[in-house]
């Protein structure tokens, strides 16, 4: 078809022919295909080996999945920089726990507990920071990480400081233990799927296009009627409500944590998540979460030589493809094929807008 | 005056020891198409930003469709209908044009993230709806898809105006539209801006170029160093001997 046509009859979706039904095939198609993997096939391995060191890497890519999917919307999408992140994880990961072993309340609490409680510090920690812009918004969250890192560390009255905190109590859920390898999975993949799902409608959405007018220039989205620090303040507070969630999950499914698991250096790691994957791309950061955590473990058996591996294939992957494994643009397209629906399709067959 | 759109009284904004823009009032009715010229360094650009609230006057009152929207924020002046464009090109490189023009619309229509959750359909067809109203208007409909930093410059100035044109402004406000733009560009812009403006739209043209101006406007307001030095018929304008003076020197002394 020839695009270029000035007067081709463009039409939006809602007047279309019935030739977006075979879209609407192919995005249950992909939708499928992702369940099967998160429910059938991983399970499946999980059982088939009986493999406690599968089913722990499967949880792990669970909750960085949460992670990097969180950091992505308000770093890739909104455009703020955020390098604390790991931060807001701990604190979700500490309220589950204390919550749990000091007060004995269920999973059913600590888990949105945590999540909000993750939410408030990240409201308040953006509050005053929003004005801030670029590398001097990230340095910021990287002394406001650092600041809760050491408070986890030194309040030992209150977190047993560098002690951790043990005997958390495994997900339940009316009475339902997730005490077996697959079940603990199964609830951690349960609750990614549904925090991925809401971040993909909030981002790929004309909620989300405002957010990403935030990132390309955000002066300009105050000029088009956007409220840009509500919006900054927003995305800020979402990315910080998914954080502790995650970290929650981390809580309830090992037992026991430590503030080495918040330190600066997984901050790193989740946003490393991001960038390989792409910035600003959901699809992205879910397949980013996947590599960095799958690729050390696979790389296992040479030994010491692994981090370098990672390292060098981290370094190359965005010498090559700058934009990440599944640039933003690439994934906007096939999310609005796949998963969501354009408003209207043009010549081409490209789809546009948000449904 | 019901039928004054913006109103502008004393505007006053000082940087330091420079008086940038000096006491200048002037006014807008509805469905005027006016002009507002100067030479480099007059204040166009202060003047602007004080309409749009980008900067708080140092003195004076900005009135918008009758109420006071001096010191209001730019995002909120911008949903009570002053929509505008910039004078360096900004687009959002990396959206696609449909994706850009959304933004203005988002801004007309409310931007809660509850919709994008729940319940949004309604919302998203408004938004939907109004983005492609916007890019037929300027005639960009083929490559909504297209990523908006490969636009040709001229195409990426009508997609600015789609953009504005989807926040629903009751006033218009271009900065410098045909800067970097050829002649037949020009002619084809001035064009475009008379259509728009024929069809119900109020705008504020802010220009460097006096021949878009003066061939397309009904009323002409002249700054020069930040003050208010002619205001009238581009026929009027073109004589009046301060206006000369402003932008020729005074050639008038040496003839």
């Amino acid at each position: 078809m020839d695009v270029n046509v000035p007067d081709a009859r463009l039409m939006p979706a809602t007047l279309a022919p019935p030739a977006a039904f075979s879209g609407r095939g192919r995005r249950f198609a992909w939708t499928l295909l992702l369940l099967a993997v998160a429910f059938g096939a991983v399970p499946a391995a999980i059982v088939g080996t009986g493999s406690s060191y599968l089913a722990q890497i499967a949880i792990t890519t669970m909750i960085f999945v949460i992670l990097s999917a969180s950091l992505n919307h308000v770093t890739g999408t909104a455009g703020l920089l955020s390098i604390g992140h790991a931060a807001f994880y701990g604190i979700g990961a500490y309220a589950a726990a204390l919550l749990s072993t000091k007060l004995g309340l269920p999973f059913i609490v600590t888990l949105p507990a945590a999540g909000l409680i993750a939410a408030l510090f990240g409201f308040l920690v953006a509050l005053p920071t929003m004005r801030l812009v670029s590398i001097y918004f990230a340095v910021a969250t990287l002394g406001i990480g650092e600041m809760i890192y050491v408070i986890l560390l030194n309040w030992v009255d209150f977190t047993r400081g560098p002690m951790g905190i043990r005997g958390i109590p495994p997900i339940e859920l009316f009475g339902w233990q997730a005490d077996t390898l697959l079940s603990r999975y199964l609830a951690v993949a349960v609750i990614a799927v549904a925090c991925v799902w809401v971040l993909h409608r909030l981002t790929h959405s004309y909620y989300g296009n405002a957010l990403r007018a935030l990132r390309e220039d955000d002066q300009c989205a105050d000029s088009m009627g956007i409220n840009v620090e509500r919006l900054k303040i927003e995305s800020f507070v979402v990315a910080t409500f998914f954080a502790g969630i995650a970290g929650a999950l981390l809580a309830h499914t090992s037992a026991y944590i430590a503030p080495d698991n918040f330190r600066f250096m997984e901050s790193i790691l989740i946003l490393a998540m991001v960038v390989v994957g792409g910035l600003g791309s959901l699809p992205g950061a879910v397949v980013g979460a996947l590599f960095m955590i799958v690729l050390p473990e696979a790389l296992r058996d040479i030994g010491d030589y692994r981090m370098i591996a990672v390292g060098a294939t981290m370094f190359l992957s965005i010498l090559l493809l700058p934009k990440g494994m599944l640039a933003e643009g690439t994934a906007l397209g096939f999310v609005r094929r796949s998963f969501s629906r354009g408003w209207a399709t043009i010549a081409g067959g490209t789809p546009v807008g948000w449904k | 005056m019901s039928n004054t759109l913006l109103s502008i009284q004393g505007l006053t904004r000082r940087f330091g020891g420079l008086l940038a823009v000096s006491d200048v009032s002037a006014t807008i009715a509805k469905g005027e198409l006016v002009g507002l010229i100067g030479p480099n360094g007059a204040g166009k650009t202060t003047l602007f930003n004080l309409i749009t609230g980008f900067t708080p006057p140092s003195d004076g009152t900005v009135t918008f469709d009758g109420q006071d929207v001096t010191g209001r924020k730019p995002w909120q002046i911008a949903r009570m209908g002053m929509g505008r464009t910039f004078q360096n090109l900004r687009v959002f490189p990396n959206m696609t044009v449909f994706d850009n023009v959304s933004v203005g619309a988002v801004g007309a229509f409310g931007q809660s993230p509850w919709r994008a959750l729940v319940n949004g359909g309604a919302h998203s067809r408004a938004v939907s709806e109004r983005s492609w109203e916007a890019l037929e208007r300027v005639g960009l409909t083929a490559q909504a898809g297209d990523i908006a930093a490969n636009l040709s410059y001229g195409k990426r100035k009508y997609l600015e105006i789609a953009r504005a044109l989807a926040t629903s402004p009751r006033l218009l406000i271009l900065d410098e539209p045909a800067a970097g733009l050829n002649d037949t560009e020009t002619a084809e812009l001035a064009d475009f801006i008379r259509r728009l403006h024929a069809g119900g739209v109020t705008v504020l043209l802010v220009e460097h170029d006096m021949g878009l101006v003066m061939g397309s406007c009904s009323r002409v307001i002249v700054l020069a160093s930040g003050r208010k030095i002619a205001d009238g018929t581009p026929e009027a304008v073109q004589r009046d001997p301060a206006v000369l003076e402003a932008y020729l020197g005074v050639e008038d002394d040496a003839a």
